[in-house]
């Protein structure tokens, strides 16, 4: 087995559920309605759980335990896609991340439910039905708020916009992107980006938004391999602050 | 000067210190309408009232009353949402007495329509689901379900609802209740307080 390779693939999907997960969780006591902020905290809280299990299973492949991990290192040893540290600005930006990422999330997840390596496959079976309903919670937004007013549309179609480039850093190709697929890891990022464009369309056709056009974009390419934008590194002083303090702080 | 707080986030947004003297007071009821969130805790229990949601419309109460009510160790395998102001409830009774009892209609018996019985059998309790009756209105309902649904147990207050008003989980995604086990950070039951407190304090007596 290509350990190598499974550690990168491995690390990068923790990672994106662990960033993003803590940046959902910034909404916590903001959300635009109390019901929402319940909602999307819940799902944030999904995403660090998931992240904890994926670093649960590169410690049994040799790497530290998942503290460690999680909170020691710093922004050029994460292999998040900097889509997913962006920071949340308002509520648009947000839900729009969340509808793009977690699209690509679901399917992911389901591809990987064929993976060759079993825990990973186990894993991606246990938290279909959390993922689904991440997905199932964008959808309803999207379409409510994409063909509500004037004001709602336009929010969102901007965010799309800046998003977009972003999202498809999402897909950036690993360096043994060949060793996954014939590992049979996982059926590779081109499929999954194939399959994702398709899926968000079906949904944005219900509204009035827009989907830029793929083909004209530069996808933003970096985060898989330690290149990150200036946001990362405050968000982790933060989310560490706790663990740094105290490194045997528990409960 | 930007506002200052104890949580970064806050200070992060960059508010004006001086923005929050004039803020414009809202209008008066500018919140959502209010759903009924219903729970099945357990296959062959009866959907039972779990409590009410803000939304825009159905399908977001769906979505919230989900986080809501199915959350932190309850367990629920089914979940369904009415509009409040489609439910209609009797008046209340006390003391024992029957509320069937009370009700001094005749069922018209022209079956119409499919209504959903909901019984308050403890005062304080949740409306649990009793089951279905056929009938013509609401009062209708009422009358039609005291010669299906009362039995020797009294039943101080009945909700009455349109079938067609419920919103249910559909069948295929049933597994959205499947959830990881290991949460622990999740449930307040988790956090062992009173130990460590108790440590803290045998740790300042000692250095006292």
């Amino acid at each position: 087995m290509n350990t190598e390779a499974l550690k990168d693939l491995l690390y990068k999907i923790a990672d994106d559920q662990l960033i993003l997960g803590h940046r959902n969780s910034e909404w916590t006591g903001f959300g635009p309605l109390l019901e929402e902020d319940i909602a999307f905290s819940s799902m944030a809280q999904d995403k660090v759980g998931q992240s904890w299990q994926l670093y649960q299973m590169l410690t049994e492949l040799g790497e530290s335990d998942p503290d460690t991990v999680a909170f020691m290192r710093n922004a050029d040893q994460f292999h998040n896609c900097q889509f997913v540290e962006l920071p949340n600005g308002e509520y648009d930006f947000s839900l729009i991340r969340h509808f793009l990422f977690d699209t690509a999330e679901l399917i992911r997840f389901t591809m990987l439910a064929d993976s060759s390596y079993e825990p990973l496959a186990q894993l991606a079976k246990k938290i279909k039905g959390e993922i689904k309903y991440h997905k199932m919670h964008a959808d309803i937004w999207i379409k409510q708020l994409g063909a509500a007013t004037e004001e709602s549309i336009e929010r969102l179609q901007k965010s799309l916009d800046m998003a977009f480039p972003y999202a498809l850093g999402i897909f950036e190709p690993s360096r043994m992107e060949s060793e996954i697929i014939s590992e049979g890891f996982f059926s590779g990022e081109e499929k999954l980006k194939t399959e994702w464009l398709s899926k968000i369309s079906e949904i944005l056709d219900q509204t009035s938004l827009t989907l830029p056009d793929a083909s004209l974009q530069t996808p933003v390419y970096g985060g898989r391999y330690g290149t990150h934008t200036e946001h990362l590194q405050p968000l982790l002083d933060e989310m560490s602050e706790v663990f740094k303090m105290d490194p045997t702080a528990d409960w | 000067m930007a506002l200052q707080s104890l949580d970064p986030r806050v200070s992060r947004l960059g508010i004006a210190e001086d923005s929050l003297s004039h803020l414009v007071p809202k209008g008066d009821l500018d919140q959502f309408e209010t759903y009924e969130a219903f729970v099945q805790v357990k296959e062959n229990k009866p959907f039972e009232h779990a409590g009410p949601v803000h939304a825009p419309n159905e399908e977001m109460a769906f979505l919230f009353a989900k986080e809501q009510y199915s959350r932190r160790g309850m367990f629920c395998i089914a979940l369904c949402v009415i509009k409040t102001e489609n439910i209609r409830a009797s008046h209340f009774t006390d003391n024992g007495q029957d509320v069937y009892d009370t009700l001094d209609a005749t069922a018209s018996g022209e079956e119409t329509e499919s209504f959903e019985i909901f019984h308050l059998m403890k005062r304080g309790k949740q409306h649990k689901y009793a089951g279905n009756v056929m009938a013509r209105d609401y009062d209708d309902a009422l009358v039609a379900a005291k010669s299906l649904y009362q039995s020797a147990k009294p039943v101080f207050n009945i909700w009455v609802v349109k079938s067609e008003d419920i919103l249910a989980t559909d069948e295929d995604d049933q597994d959205i209740w499947d959830t990881l086990k290991e949460k622990q950070y999740r449930e307040a039951i988790a956090y062992k307080a009173q130990d460590k407190i108790k440590a803290f304090k045998e740790e300042q007596a000692a250095q006292a």
